[in-house]
């Protein structure tokens, strides 16, 4: 080894690689991104970093470790496995391998320089990227300095950038490098960073499912070349507080040791592997590209004669040129385009790049949309529409990468192989040559599509529900994705014609992606510029894409526009012939650059004014810029006057009267209505505030029918009444309004929570979409500039008077008569009194209803749509004609909990308990009193069966709130919504023991005790009697811890003294009109009936007042014969916290002999089991034995799931 | 009739590659003869419309081709000096697909048809179904050739085009552009001498991106007649006739030196004799004479590295342009 050649080698390698725009571009977007970063806008998601206590600081090591993988292995991980991948192939493209090999330079050599040459341009990177960081995550101007940035130490930069960042430069380099040498083709150079990113994207980072064995975690994070698995589940998601996080150096251990020393072997040994590569192929053994020739189709070669010479006439025998008769006519343009297409899809066939990418695409794809989850963690029951959507973005960045490397690699081709001498001489129009090339590489992007649709068929088959339905892929991929892919294609056409040099086009178009993505993530991209329509469709099967539509075509429209501009710009740029310099400049002259500018404007006139037109649909629609800026003006001038009701006293409704009359076609409502209230404060009140929607066409008031007008603060209407409201008087607030619902268009696409639209109207009171509201919306206006912290209660904040969480603070009566066309059904809130269909004085068929509230109600909604209905046991279904899967089963649980519950809790004290879907244009369920709206994807298209029975849970979930919502509403402050939404958990618990027995209930209890387990933030969980909403997993305690733990109060209080304590909180607080009860009033209201006080107290202690989760391990489980029987010993330990009595039980056979859902294996034998029962308290142990009279199979910890646990999965040991 | 006028050509560096080249080719052969460097490939590139020249006219029977090259190309067979194919096409498919572009007509008969006759006509008809990447170079040469001549093109230019033929492939080329030529412009551009001797009825002399000669074979040759001698040399007398006369050629024959010398006076040395001179001794003089009167180096990116040397000053032998 000579290291003067290898050093020869190594700086020709390393001054090309730098003279590249591609690496100047690299440097300009690290910096971006340093710069984006610095912002603080992206923390980590750990410790009480939302709301409350210290913040995550941005500087930390932990937070600088993620931004270190993330930005090495997204961005400079891609451009060094094209810098490293072409290093060898580039000396093939321009013919100097060859010669350079017949110099004394040895295969080791020169691999050793190419590589050095490489990694040190990318050594240059990286101290680019760690100064880029240093400079702006410790000098940039930002809000809350103090609080988010902390000093400034060296090694929190630099040991993230030396133990991840280097390491995986090394490890993208070499192997990149390898892959090109071996295989001589760039696609293949390209594909090896795109895999990495999916297979990490979409499984190593994500997948981490809470039965996990956590050896095969161990593994993966052992796996991931990035190191981000390890440092998410062994450093961010233990339990360490954010002071740890923001202080202490990342600890490694084994794993990341084992894991980074994996990936400098393999990616040195990687070049060092090519060395005898090298060597094979100069000497013949080997050839270029042996293994992409292992990838493509063989075909045989005709034999050829044994030499030219043997087979070759005497040139004097042939016959003159003129006898072939040939001549040249003009090409007509389709037969030049068909030429192109030919010859490029040809040379496509024979990338084995397409081979790769095109399986990979199509399993993360189908695989992405086949796990979609819905609520609850139910998965969705899928649909041709569903599935159609639920790919498209995957689908749209997937196929658009794969279009830049084909389109690059087809327009670098010419220059590569030397035909563009050839081809550029010809008289086909450039035109033509470039929409071949683009139309050929769109075959990829087709044939992708074409076979994502057949694997959706066989999905859909195999689920075997929903038909297969062709119109809803030909909608969504066809005409709005492929338009995506027509300018993707056009803009790196024009791109490749702007730079002429194919690592350039790449890092702009690259840039493209990135830049597309940041805005995307920070919220920016709106219908004018989100050119891949991510986050933007919505699918409902119950109506086209109606929502956005018109912006979806104008946006279509002015991508395709901007296709033709860029289409129409290369073809002006795409030289056929070299330019001259000093012409080239001579061109750069104002005149002639108006010129060309004038020539293209044509071109871009389409694309500005639909563009145009869509920003200003953007501005002047719901979500646009002054319709933010009118909700804030409403915070900002009432918020200090009247947000407190002490201050400004609002007076209680009644009764509401309504005459609703809507037209979905249009999108339309007019509202007709008046609220009866009264002032039941000691204080009179002289002016009454109501909320109104600043989107409303129109709006008239009257007090006691008298017309009035109002003093409009900025929304807020203050109504004077001729004289101030005295304690105890009323008055009839009248109003009259209409209005376009929602009013214009969206920002970005995505769904809203209420609308009006030919495939179904929801509306409701939680924000005045078309009833004015009493008193000041403290919601309204409200974002991370003006958001304050929640308020802190004091323990003893119960004991006082609560104000409902939510709706109005004293029930009221309703009269709603809605008036829709006749083929709408229209529900609200209590009993139809009455129906009739008319004719409208358009002559339009109508349908008039009226529903009356049959008992006083604290919500109010409208949901309207085309429905069937199924009508059981004092309840109704309304449902989408074609959403049949699970009505029986949702049927069934709404007439279980009305009559269980009724019977358990409360009587339920409406007519009729309906369930109505709508639109998934939002994705809730609400229990509005007698009125419950489902969206479509909850319950109706949830993918249920009898070993899950998902539907029948979350309309048990939903009907409880008819008890736990709206007859006892909770009072506002901490714990409250737990009385909601926990208690509503524990309802269903309840149901499903009652209608599925045990099994369904274990199901049940499992599920959310998984759901608690993988979304509970651990080192920022409070106790259940703290949690107000506003932290990271608050969610999960609310829902699903809120619910096991009464569930286990319920095991420990039994079951007659917990549902006697129940019905006495109902007694107390259905009639109440002042006081609303929190968590603590329920277990004040429990207490007396446990048998047990003490227990009862050291259960709430530990399960209410505090946080705690056993976990259970079982170590040193054996059997052995003793006597007729058998003994079986073990170890248990709780490696969590709390005491809890658990029992553990030695079993034999399948408890659930027809429980295939948990694919279990029948034997055919009895299940037979003996328990034990076992108090554990932190860290506890205890070494057990059990006789049994059978031959025990497995130890299981709390066989009945009746003590909430994580990691239940490991609680057992098989014998 | 191809008109130049002041054809200029500056690359960066800047490196003048084309000085001001003005020529009238008339319809027949014509030979653009010149060393690696001087330029030929530039206006090569230049009058097949792949390359914008810094300043100058190209006509084609008074027809701007700088402005309009995609007219020139619909009229145009072009064989460049350097050139491939798509590596994964058959040599059939490929050439198949260049017809379609060039809209190629065969009368009374199918396009493929006549891509087979055409690959017959260059010998490639036993190779048509192979890839082309797994073509020799001179198969690809032949490929090449075939496509430039496919459909009459009323101008045919061939830049290097013998390279890689063996001798039997360059007589069938020879052959084929002779026919070629009978009704319409062949320019050729090439540094072997044979080819224009053998072509050619008229050919300019191209230098450091200047034409320096043009004329017939037949003239320059007889421009030195009386003037070339030919004798035997050891090693030693050889420096010296190098030292003191003009050398031509030098040929080592049965291991001695055969040497040709260009003698302006006509007093050859001692044990010369006096022979009929050839086009390569006319052109070697004409590069010996060009070189000594310190025209500016014209070498342009792509066109080579090897120059003719300088040696003592000589009459110019053909300057009749």
């Amino acid at each position: 080894m000579s290291l003067r050649r290898i050093l020869a080698v190594g700086r020709l390698e390393l001054s090309q690689t730098l003279r590249r725009p591609m690496f100047w571009i690299l440097l300009l977007l690290l910096t971006l991104m340093s710069w984006g970063l610095s912002a603080g806008n992206v923390t980590i998601a750990s410790g009480d970093t939302a709301v409350g206590g210290d913040k995550a600081w941005i500087n930390s090591e932990s937070q600088m470790t993620m931004f270190v993988i993330v930005l090495t292995f997204l961005i400079t991980a891609f451009f060094a496995s094209v810098a490293a991948g072409m290093a060898v192939l580039r000396d093939d493209e321009v013919g100097a391998s060859e010669i350079l090999h017949t110099t004394p330079l040895r295969p080791a050599e020169y691999v050793a320089g190419k590589f050095a040459g490489v990694t040190v341009t990318f050594l240059f990177a990286l101290t680019w990227q760690l100064l880029t960081l240093v400079v702006f995550f410790q000098l940039m101007p930002i809000e809350n300095a103090a609080e988010v940035r902390g000093d400034f130490r060296l090694g929190a930069y630099l040991r993230p950038m030396l133990f991840f960042a280097l390491p995986n430069v090394l490890f993208a380099l070499g192997t990149a490098f390898a892959v090109g040498e071996r295989a001589r083709r760039p696609i293949l150079v390209f594909f090896l960073p795109v895999a990495l990113l999916l297979v990490c994207g979409f499984f190593l980072w994500d997948w981490s499912p809470s039965w996990l064995d956590p050896r095969i975690n161990d593994l993966l994070m052992v796996v991931d070349p990035s190191g981000l698995r390890w440092l998410d589940e062994a450093w961010l998601s233990i339990d360490r507080g954010v002071e740890v996080y923001n202080t202490e150096p990342v600890a490694y251990d084994w794993r990341i040791l084992v894991n980074r020393a994996w990936i400098l072997l393999v990616g040195l040994g990687a070049v060092a592997a090519s060395v005898p590569h090298v060597a094979r192929t100069l000497s013949g053994e080997a050839r270029p590209g042996g293994l992409s020739r292992l990838l493509r189709r063989r075909r045989r070669d005709e034999a050829a004669p044994a030499s030219a010479a043997a087979t070759g006439r005497a040139a004097i025998d042939d016959p003159r040129l003129a006898e072939l008769a040939m001549r040249r006519g003009r090409a007509s343009r389709a037969a030049g385009l068909g030429a192109v297409v030919r010859a490029e899809v040809r040379e496509l066939l024979h990338q084995p790049g397409l081979y790769l990418f095109v399986p990979l695409i199509l399993l993360q794809t189908v695989g992405n949309a086949t796990f979609a989850i819905g609520a609850f963690d139910t998965p969705i029951l899928l649909t041709s529409g569903y599935l159609a959507v639920n790919s498209v973005s995957i689908v749209t960045t997937l196929v658009c990468l794969l279009l830049l490397f084909y389109t690059v690699e087809s327009l670098q081709r010419e220059r590569s192989t030397g035909f563009g001498e050839l081809l550029y001489s010809s008289p086909v129009a450039t035109w033509t040559l470039l929409v071949g090339k683009a139309l050929a590489n769109s075959l990829v992007g087709a044939a992708i599509l074409l076979g994502a649709f057949v694997a959706s068929v066989i999905v859909l088959l195999v689920q075997g529900s929903a038909p297969v339905e062709t119109w809803p892929f030909f909608v969504t991929w066809i005409l709005l994705v492929a338009p995506t892919f027509v300018l993707w294609t056009a803009f790196v056409t024009w791109l490749y014609a702007l730079v002429r040099e194919r690592y350039t086009a790449y890092a702009l178009a690259i840039g493209a992606l990135v830049a597309t993505f940041y805005f995307q993530f920070r919220g920016e991209l709106t219908w004018t510029f989100n050119w891949p329509l991510w986050g933007t469709l919505q699918w409902s099967d119950m109506g086209t894409y109606e929502l956005n539509r018109q912006q979806l075509v104008l946006n279509r429209v002015t991508v395709l526009g901007a296709a033709l501009f860029f289409a129409g710009f290369a073809v002006r740029l795409f030289s056929r012939r070299d330019f001259d310099g000093l012409r080239s400049i001579q061109r750069l002259h104002p005149r002639l650059l108006v010129r060309t500018t004038l020539r293209l404007a044509p071109l871009a006139l389409l694309p500005l004014i639909t563009g145009g037109v869509l920003a200003y649909q953007v501005r002047s629609g719901f979500q646009g810029e002054p319709a933010e800026k009118l909700a804030k003006d409403y915070w900002r001038k009432n918020f200090a006057t009247f947000a407190d009701d002490r201050d400004a006293p609002v007076p209680v409704v009644r009764h509401v009267e309504v005459r609703v009359e809507l037209e979905p076609a249009e999108r339309r409502f007019a509202v007709e209505g008046s609220y009866e209230l009264v002032n039941e404060h000691d204080v009179a009140i002289d002016a009454v505030a109501m909320t109104a929607n600043r989107a409303w066409e129109e709006i008239a008031w009257q007090i006691d029918g008298v017309e009035a007008t109002s003093e409009d603060r900025e929304g807020l209407h203050l109504l004077r009444p001729a004289r101030a409201l005295e304690p105890g008087e009323g008055l009839r607030l009248g109003f009259r309004l209409r209005g376009t619902h929602p009013a214009g268009a969206t920002k970005a696409g995505g769904g809203v929570p209420t609308f009006v639209l030919p495939s179904g109207v929801v509306l409701h009171t939680f924000e005045p979409s078309f009833l004015p509201l009493p008193g000041f919306q403290g919601g309204i206006g409200v974002d991370e500039d003006n958001a304050f912290e929640p308020r802190e209660y004091p323990d003893d904040f119960w004991e006082e008077e609560l104000d409902t969480a939510f709706g109005q603070i004293r029930p009221f009566t309703t009269r709603v008569q809605i008036t829709t066309p006749a083929d709408y059904t229209a529900n609200s809130v209590g009993t139809l009194t009455s129906s009739r269909e008319h004719t409208g004085e358009d002559g339009r068929a109508l349908r008039t209803v009226v529903w009356e509230s049959d008992h006083p109600v604290k919500l109010l909604n409208v949901v309207a749509g085309r429905y069937d209905v199924l009508r059981a046991g004092g309840t109704a279904l309304f449902y989408h004609p074609g959403h049949t899967y699970n009505i029986d089963e949702m049927s069934s649980a709404l007439q279980a909990a009305r009559e269980h519950f009724s019977e358990w809790f409360y009587e339920f004290p409406w007519n009729e308990l309906k369930v109505s879907e709508f639109p998934a244009l939002a994705g809730y369920a609400q229990g509005f009193p007698t009125n419950i709206t489902f969206s479509e994807g909850i319950g109706f298209l949830t993918e249920s069966d009898e070993g899950s029975n998902a539907a029948f849970m979350v309309t048990a979930h939903e009907a409880a709130h008819q008890w736990w919502g709206n007859l006892i509403t909770p009072g506002e402050g901490p714990g409250g919504n737990i009385l909601s939404e926990g208690m509503a958990h524990y309802s269903t618990l309840l149901l499903h023991e009652e209608e599925h027995g045990l099994r369904g209930r274990i199901e049940f209890a499992r599920r959310i005790e998984d759901s608690y387990a993988e979304d509970r933030q651990v080192d920022s969980e409070r106790p259940l009697v703290k949690i107000d909403g506003s932290r990271a997993g608050d969610t999960t305690v609310t829902y699903d811890k809120g619910g096991w733990v009464m569930w286990m109060l319920h095991q420990l209080m039994g079951r007659e003294a917990t549902l006697a304590g129940l019905q006495e909180l109902f007694r107390i607080y259905v009639p109440s009109t002042d006081d609303h009860p929190v968590l603590q009033d329920l277990l004040a209201t429990l207490r007396p009936y446990a048998p047990d006080p003490q227990a009862f107290d050291e259960f709430t202690e530990q399960w209410y007042f505090d946080v705690v989760v056993p976990e259970y391990e079982i170590r040193d489980a054996s059997k052995q014969r003793s006597g007729d029987g058998w003994l079986t010993r073990w170890t248990v330990r709780n490696k969590g916290t709390g005491r809890m009595p658990v029992e553990i039980a030695a079993s034999r056979g399948e408890r659930f002999p027809d429980d295939e859902a948990r694919g279990a294996q029948s034997t055919g034998e009895t299940y037979r089991d003996t328990r034990v029962s076992v108090v554990l308290g932190a860290g506890e142990e205890q070494a057990l034995e059990l006789r049994t009279d059978f031959e025990p199979q497995q130890i299981v910890v709390d066989p009945d799931a009746l003590v909430l646990q994580l990691e239940r999965s490991r609680a057992l040991a098989r014998l | 009739m191809l008109e130049i006028r002041n054809l200029t050509k500056i690359y960066p560096g800047p490196v003048a590659a084309l000085q001001g080249v003005d020529l009238d080719i008339p319809a027949g052969m014509f030979g653009l003869l010149g060393p690696n460097g001087a330029g030929k490939t530039s206006l090569m590139r230049i009058l097949a419309g792949l390359l914008e020249p810094t300043s100058g006219d190209v006509r084609l029977h008074g027809e701007d081709v700088l402005a309009d090259p995609q007219g020139l190309w619909a009229r145009l067979g072009y064989l460049p000096q350097h050139f491939g194919f798509y590596p994964n096409l058959t040599g059939e498919a490929m050439l198949l697909h260049l017809l379609r572009l060039k809209g190629v007509r065969a009368e009374g008969r199918s396009l493929r048809q006549l891509c087979g006759e055409l690959l017959e006509r260059v010998n490639l008809g036993y190779a048509a179904g192979r890839k082309v990447k797994g073509y020799s170079g001179g198969m690809k040469q032949r490929l090449g050739i075939a496509q430039a001549i496919a459909g009459n093109p009323e101008l045919i230019i061939v830049d290097e085009p013998t390279a890689g033929l063996d001798p039997e492939e360059r007589m069938r080329f020879y052959r084929i552009l002779a026919e070629l030529a009978e009704n319409r412009t062949v320019l050729l551009s090439t540094h072997i001498v044979e080819d224009v001797a053998v072509l050619c009825p008229r050919f300019a002399v191209i230098r450091k991106g200047k034409v320096v000669a043009l004329t017939t074979p037949s003239q320059a040759r007889q421009e030195l007649e009386g003037r070339i001698f030919e004798g035997i040399a050891s090693p030693a007398e050889l420096d010296d006739l190098r030292r003191n006369r003009q050398v031509t050629q030098a040929h080592l024959v049965e291991g001695r030196n055969l040497v040709r010398l260009y003698e302006p006076r006509g007093d050859a040395p001692a044990g010369f004799e006096r022979v009929p001179p050839t086009l390569e001794d006319a052109y070697l003089v004409l590069m010996r004479d060009v070189g000594t009167r310190g025209d500016d180096s014209a070498e342009a990116p792509g066109d080579g590295h090897r120059r003719a040397e300088a040696e003592t000053g000589a009459e110019r032998p053909g300057a009749t342009a």
